[in-house]
């Protein structure tokens, strides 16, 4: 009897730890973010007209560090970032690419959201039916792809980027401050 | 002023609710009751504070005080008071305190109804009722405080949550949903206090009994008005998408379902003694973890609230009632064994058990279901999904097999059955249901789960038909009465029964519409320009003109509008809209649903192009959705029948008592 | 003759009921392009909303998925090569069923379980070898709950 008394209570840590254990583990966690099966990968093609009427390939961009940004004119959080990219791609100039995916959107309203908030000239390949994004697993805009010189893709960002994670992002794909 | 008086109603209440947990546990252990009756006084009083807060709030809210972050997180000037006021229970800290007020509510009722009853228990039942609520006091006192005041105050703030102000349902889907929450936690307080006095006899089981039924029309209504809810605004022409919030409704639902079954044989039969138990327990921690999963942003889902501390809180709440649950019934384990013999495979007991056995399954299917991508994460670190194929794909048999046996229990003796009551009570379901079966199939339906559905509801449905025109014949014989009025006393004076068999009534009619409209219905997506229609079944729509323009009573939400006409079955204009709120990303749907019995036609807007005024629209047909709603409406019928008082019998019995 | 009638009665039920959760678990087989195409959307996770699959999902991203999945399965790519297509851009994230014999087991394991109980009770579970099996005389157990229903009716 006084041994059936102890093993019973076996039942409660075993029921308890568990359970506890696995939902603390979720407890820190942003269930949002999705780690992107693309670090550690080369960057798939992006090819495409650009805002400008050019046409651009990524291939170009080997050889030194390159920032995507995909982004759309209707994209509230991509208004509070863009300053951010604007500062990055004049201070790295020569250093940085950066290229942005304009993602589901018009040219004009593209264009006049540059217009609006600064156009930093460089390419913006047109995304309209989200083709592109798709390639990159993009969830929706603003997201931005940290891409090293030898054309590997070494970070994601999902949201609008902050000065810290852009400054932290870039030095690891090879930007000094 | 008035943020602030809400403010010291919440610190005051988590002081009260603590009190009256001393008053109630030293009370019950010296015996007493002038302590009881301090803590069930300081009980009242927590309600009251609990009013006073929630009315705090409400007028903040009302009068766009953006002093408190809550008004400022979850109002605009421009909010119109219907959804101010739901603002209330709209968002993390406002919905706490809307649940601390349900809570102290029902601690409050339940005190003052026994309030000359069953005194062994009442302390505990107290004690467990005033922990809670001091928990949710203290959670509003720290981490999730909803008067916090904010300086400088703001201008204007963000509006309510895009997703939740655009359908006055959400005005009745979450106080139905959160008054099943908070209900059930009145079975669990019996339980402790059946468990810590040893008095697990059957007086606990009657009280118990009829305190989950209260609770659990409220979770059932709040679960089909959330599915309506979905279906009216999240545009995807679904109801129900498994997704972790859905299931942590259906969890507690599906385990109170059990349970109201098991009271029943343990009832009757003083068997499945520890059984009812852990389900009460179950049930009132799947409750919890329905609130934990929505509050600690565990798991992302649409009605999840931002991630914050109370994460933490919610999750030592969780452990500590598992502890205590658990540990309570290890230890009166003995007690509770069950007086019983072997059962008989066929007989209305092994029914019931089945049916436990099959509810507790699904249960913990939804479960594994919900906690799988967490387990996965937490093992090898990688994000995964389990979605609606999985769930439908392993919880459809297990329905299934649940409606079977909604016909076979009811119509079953207990204690055994021979073949020939077996075909005697059979006989005639059975041709009926293979009757429904083959017309359906002569029809042209060939989809397994509605013809299976129909083939069971009609099973159900017969046996039960059956069996009150078997009673009501009988009884009309012995008393000579009319038929009618026989048939009207038979189900009145047992309404227990006949309540459950509306209930049971009901969920068949559910089952045929949601198997019918999961897999018969059609949709299609197409591109119109102005004047440009589309075909799909008997209806055909056309697209008139693309409007946008601001809301009338909401000027910051920006309305974009296809006008559409429609001509065949109940023809007429059909605006179907994208709303754009200044605190969304993403537009709101505002699907228009034309419902007939037979079907309804959803029309979605889910793009447009301003220019060209074209719209793209995606128009589904789905059949019976409408009777899901109804099915839903007879459950809850059939419960409130089920518990309604016998005033009648009442009389009469007191009247022979009085001679 | 008679005696036989009721296991070849519940031969039947089990068999009629493998049948349907046979039927019921198994994807039916998709009837043409469109067909297939609606069913793969309906396993894919759509990418920008919560909990709803890329067939159901009013969302770009959902959209750019679906056009790609006719696009691909017009190419003549099977389903498993237009899943992997995906996972190796979302990550495995996107199936609504992943790919896990695991969560077939377990509801499976679960069932059993629940079935064992069942059967554990049909026996007398622990009592059956150790104590003779009483059953309470059915007619007073009803009749004292009748009386006692009348009292609790009574007092509300």
């Amino acid at each position: 009897m006084r041994s059936a008394f102890r093993w019973r209570f076996l039942a409660v840590p075993l029921l308890v730890v568990p359970v506890g254990w696995l939902l603390f583990t979720g407890l820190g966690r942003d269930p949002r973010l999705i780690p992107s099966p693309l670090i550690g990968q080369p960057l798939p093609t992006i090819s495409g007209a650009t805002l400008d009427g050019d046409t651009f390939s990524s291939a170009s961009l080997l050889g030194k560090p390159a920032l995507i940004n995909v982004w759309a004119s209707w994209c509230t959080p991509c208004i509070t970032e863009h300053p951010l990219l604007l500062d990055a791609a004049r201070q790295h100039a020569g250093e940085l690419q950066l290229v942005g995916v304009v993602y589901v959107d018009t040219t004009e309203a593209a264009r006049a959201f540059l217009a609006r908030y600064g156009d930093g000239s460089w390419p913006d390949v047109l995304d309209p039916s989200g083709r592109i994004a798709l390639d990159l697993g993009v969830t929706g805009p603003p997201e931005t792809f940290f891409v090293d010189a030898l054309g590997v893709v070494r970070y994601r960002h999902v949201g609008p980027l902050t000065s810290e994670v852009l400054a932290e992002q870039l030095a690891a794909i090879g930007i000094g401050p | 002023m008035i943020p602030t008086i809400g403010h010291v109603a919440v610190v005051v209440g988590l002081a009260t609710t603590l009190f009256a947990a001393a008053a109630f546990g030293l009370g019950g252990r010296r015996g007493d009751r002038s302590l009881v009756l301090l803590g069930r006084r300081a009980m009242y009083a927590a309600l009251a504070l609990a009013l006073i807060a929630s009315a705090a709030m409400v007028t903040s809210l009302l009068t766009h005080d953006f002093s408190v972050r809550y008004v400022v997180r979850n109002n605009a000037i421009t909010t119109p008071p219907f959804y101010s006021f739901i603002s209330l229970w709209a968002a993390l800290e406002g919905s706490i305190l809307f649940w601390t007020l349900l809570a102290t509510g029902w601690a409050a009722l339940v005190l003052h109804r026994f309030r000359d009853r069953a005194p062994a228990l009442m302390p505990w039942v107290g004690l467990t009722l005033a922990m809670g609520a001091a928990f949710f006091f203290a959670v509003m006192t720290w981490p999730g405080d909803p008067f916090l005041r904010i300086s400088p105050v703001a201008v204007e703030g963000s509006g309510p949550n895009a997703l939740l102000q655009n359908h006055p349902f959400m005005g009745l889907h979450p106080p139905l949903l959160y008054l099943g929450y908070t209900g059930l936690a009145v079975p669990f307080a019996f339980g402790v206090a059946a468990l810590i006095t040893r008095r697990t006899d059957e007086e606990w089981l009657g009280i118990v009994r009829r305190w989950t039924l209260v609770p659990w029309i409220f979770l059932t209504a709040g679960i089909v008005a959330g599915a309506w809810w979905s279906y009216g605004v999240l545009g995807w022409g679904g109801y129900w998408a498994w997704d972790p919030v859905e299931n942590a409704a259906l969890l507690p639902w599906l385990t109170a379902t059990a349970f109201i079954h098991s009271s029943m044989v343990a009832e009757r039969r003083g068997t499945l003694r520890v059984w009812s138990h852990l389900l009460v327990v179950l049930t009132f921690w799947l409750t919890l973890f329905g609130t934990f999963v929505t509050r600690s942003g565990v798991v992302a889902s649409v009605h999840s609230f931002t991630a914050s501390g109370i994460g933490a809180w919610f999750l030592g709440a969780l452990l500590v009632t598992l502890l205590a649950g658990v540990t309570l019934i290890v230890w009166r384990a003995p007690q509770l064994a069950d007086r019983r013999a072997a059962g008989q495979p066929v007989s209305r007991e092994s029914a019931f058990l089945f049916n436990n056995v099959l509810f507790l399954v699904i249960s913990l299917i939804v479960l594994l279901g919900t906690l799988y991508p967490l387990a996965v994460e937490a093992v090898s670190g990688e994000k995964v999904s389990l979605g609606a194929p999985w769930f439908n794909r392993v919880g459809a048999p297990t329905f299934v097999a649940l409606l079977f046996l909604m016909g076979v229990g009811p119509a079953l003796p207990w204690g055994g059955a021979s073949w020939r009551t077996l075909r005697e009570r059979f006989a005639l379901s059975v041709l009926a249901a293979l009757g429904s079966v083959g017309v359906a199939w002569l029809i042209g339906l060939r989809a397994v789960a509605p013809l299976a559905a129909i083939g069971f509801a009609a099973f159900v449905l017969t046996v039960m038909g059956e069996e009150v025109v078997r009673g009501a014949r009988s009884r009309a014989r012995s008393r000579s009465e009319p038929q009618p009025a026989a048939a009207w006393r038979l189900v009145t004076h047992n309404r227990r029964r006949y309540g459950g068999y509306l209930v049971h009534a009901g969920i068949c009619v559910m089952a045929v519409a949601i198997a019918v409209s999961a897999t018969l219905g059609t949709d299609v997506t197409a591109t119109l320009r102005p004047g440009e229609g589309l075909t799909l079944g008997a209806y055909r729509l056309r697209h008139d003109r693309l409007v946008v323009e601001p809301l009338a009573d909401d000027p910051r939400v920006l309305e974009t509008r296809a006008e559409l006409t429609l001509s065949g079955p109940q023809s007429g204009p059909v605006v179907t809209a994208l709303r754009d709120y200044p605190s969304s990303t993403t537009a709101i749907a505002t699907p228009s649903v034309r419902s007939s019995l037979g079907e309804d036609l959803y029309v979605t807007l889910i793009g447009y192009d301003p220019a060209s005024g074209s719209v793209t629209l995606r128009v589904f047909i789905n059949p019976l959705v409408g009777w899901i709603w109804l099915g839903g409406g007879i459950v809850a019928l059939g419960a409130v029948f089920a518990i309604w008082p016998e005033r009648r019998r009442r009389v009469a019995v007191t009247a022979a008592a009085a001679a | 003759m008679r005696r036989l009638l009721v296991p070849v009665a519940a031969l039947g039920l089990v068999i009629l009921a493998a049948v349907i959760a046979g039927q019921l678990l198994r994807p039916a087989e998709p009837s043409s392009a469109a067909e297939q195409a609606k069913q793969l959307a309906a396993e894919l996770r759509c990418p920008d909303c919560q909990a709803l699959s890329v067939a159901e999902s009013r969302t770009d991203a959902a959209a750019a998925i679906r056009r790609e999945i006719a696009a691909q399965l017009a190419a003549g790519r099977s389903a498993s090569q237009i899943r992997d297509h995906f996972v190796a851009r979302y990550g495995p994230w996107i199936l609504l069923q992943p790919a896990d014999p695991l969560i077939w087991l377990l509801p499976a394991a679960a069932l059993l379980a629940g079935l064992g109980a069942f059967g554990w009770w049909l026996r007398g579970g622990r009592t059956a070898g150790s104590r003779p099996a009483e059953l309470p005389a059915p007619v007073d157990e009803v009749e004292r709950r009748r009386v006692r229903d009348e009292l609790e009716a009574l007092d509300g």
